[in-house]
């Protein structure tokens, strides 16, 4: 689906009721070779987390280093920038994690 | 209702960059129509299955497009559910067959990939996964990379046995003159080779491909009139789950494989170790360590050792897998690979296969998936009922 600013508008709800909640990383990946709009992001890591509310996340992890990939690291979740060229006529902010 | 298969053909897999889609799709169907000896006039419906043709060229209303190319004017239909298009599309048309709608059905399916950039085509089969999981930044290579990290994690298994499913593969595509790829290589040629989204490395994982396959099936009523024995088509079987990857039950199980795959077993009869041949999806190592024990082959978390062990190696194991030489080697235009699985196993039970011929190959499976686990697709096929 292409985003359209009705689209991130929509979504504004769900992402604002999950920021600052926690998690755990249960696996993680880094990804060298990306979609349109993340090509200038690479390598960058992206989480599979368990919430502490029990519901599972994938989300990208910001503010990393080497010793935050790993499972049992503790993650909140925080808003940013999406992607680095952004073509949906607004800029689009989305959930990422940070280490806690 | 005995659906039997009366014709197949496919086109070289590969970088096809002075062909068009059209062009690969009439290459597949010609060949196709020729094996059985028919004519298009003599199709009473065409099933297409495609995945990216809307995204990438723009192209909705393919099927139409297709049959056009024959100047026929029979009903087409153009099936979608990611990479496994192709196998919805044979679903489909064995549905139209057994309703008694249609005698004879041919189904294509075809992909043009590399007429686009790599970010094009990684962007559009991200059209396979959820919204969640795009926005996330993840890749295909990158679902499958979390369902790896999960898997040798559990099971205490090496990326290096991992890369023992690539190697098998190539070892099969070497005997194959149609795939993308036909040198063999080692397991350290997988391991250093670039790494695409972690642990999953560029060898880890099956190419971007240009490719059509095509099979002519209809309903057997008499065989004695047939110039010669049909392959059959006892199992067609569907079953799906959700696409995020989040919301499934397991990372390390694809329910929908399971699923698909009991409901085959049962109507058929068969056990896993009845097969004597497979095509199994895999678009990535781990797919095929997954499915291995999703299709009863292994038992959970033995699917990566026994690959490595030789056990569904050509000439040495009992059932083979990807005699092909799989999505890895043979190449994987998206929603042709699903037909051209049929196509495979149907050369096998004829005894056609040639250098890559599973010696009394008498019943074969085709595993065909759709996303990381959202679509599977089990066709069994067999040599006599």
């Amino acid at each position: 689906m292409k985003n359209t600013p009705v689209t991130i508008w929509r979504r504004q709800k769900a992402q604002t009721a999950l920021l600052g909640q926690g998690g755990t990383i249960v696996h993680w990946t880094m990804i060298r070779v990306t979609t349109s709009g993340f090509g200038k992001q690479t390598p960058y890591p992206v989480v599979y987390v368990a919430l502490d509310t029990g519901t599972k996340m994938v989300g990208q992890l910001v503010d990393w280093e080497n010793i935050d990939l790993q499972q049992g690291r503790k993650v909140i979740v925080v808003l940013r920038r999406l992607r680095t060229e952004d073509t949906d006529s607004v800029i689009s902010y989305y959930t990422k994690f940070k280490p806690a | 209702m005995k659906i039997g298969v009366f014709g197949v053909g496919t086109t070289k897999f590969g970088e096809l960059w002075n062909l068009s889609m059209e062009d690969i799709a009439k290459q597949a169907i010609d060949s196709a129509l020729q094996d059985a000896a028919m004519k298009m006039k003599d199709i009473d419906a065409l099933y297409v299955g495609n995945m990216l043709s809307g995204i990438l060229f723009n192209q909705a209303n393919l099927a139409s497009l297709i049959s056009g190319i024959y100047d026929v004017s029979i009903p087409a239909f153009r099936l979608e559910g990611a990479c496994a298009s192709g196998g919805l599309a044979l679903h489909n048309a064995i549905l139209g067959i057994r309703a008694g709608q249609y005698k004879k059905v041919l189904v294509l399916g075809v992909e043009k990939m590399t007429d686009h950039s790599q970010e094009e085509v990684t962007g559009g089969l991200m059209g396979a996964g959820s919204e969640d999981e795009r926005l996330a930044g993840l890749t295909f290579p990158g679902i499958y990379a979390l369902m790896a990290q999960a898997y040798l994690q559990d099971y205490h298994v090496s990326e290096e046995s991992l890369a023992g499913v690539s190697v098998k593969n190539h070892y099969h595509g070497s005997f194959n003159p149609n795939a993308q790829f036909q040198k063999p290589i080692t397991v350290a040629d997988v391991m250093k080779s670039t790494k695409v989204a972690d642990p999953l490395k560029l060898l880890d994982c099956s190419p971007v491909s240009d490719g059509a396959a095509a099979v002519v099936i209809g309903e057997v009523t008499n065989e004695k009139k047939l110039s010669r024995v049909p392959i059959y088509i006892t199992a067609s079987e569907v079953a799906v789950d959700a696409v995020n990857l989040c919301a499934r039950e397991s990372l390390t199980s694809l329910k929908a494989v399971v699923l698909a795959a009991k409901k085959a077993y049962t109507k058929t009869g068969l056990t896993p170790q009845d097969i004597h041949v497979a095509e199994i999806h895999d678009c990535f190592s781990i797919a095929e360590a997954i499915a291995t024990e999703d299709l009863g082959f292994s038992k959970r978390g033995k699917g990566a050792i026994d690959i490595c062990n030789e056990k569904f190696t050509l000439k040495k194991g009992k059932t083979i897998t990807n005699s092909s030489g799989g999505l890895k080697s043979c190449g994987h235009p998206v929603g042709a690979t699903g037909i051209k699985q049929i196509v495979e196993i149907v050369e096998q039970l004829q005894g056609k296969a040639n250098a890559r011929q599973v010696d009394g190959a008498k019943i074969g499976l085709t595993h065909n998936v759709g996303g990381s686990g959202a679509v599977a697709v089990i066709h069994v096929l067999q040599k006599y009922l």
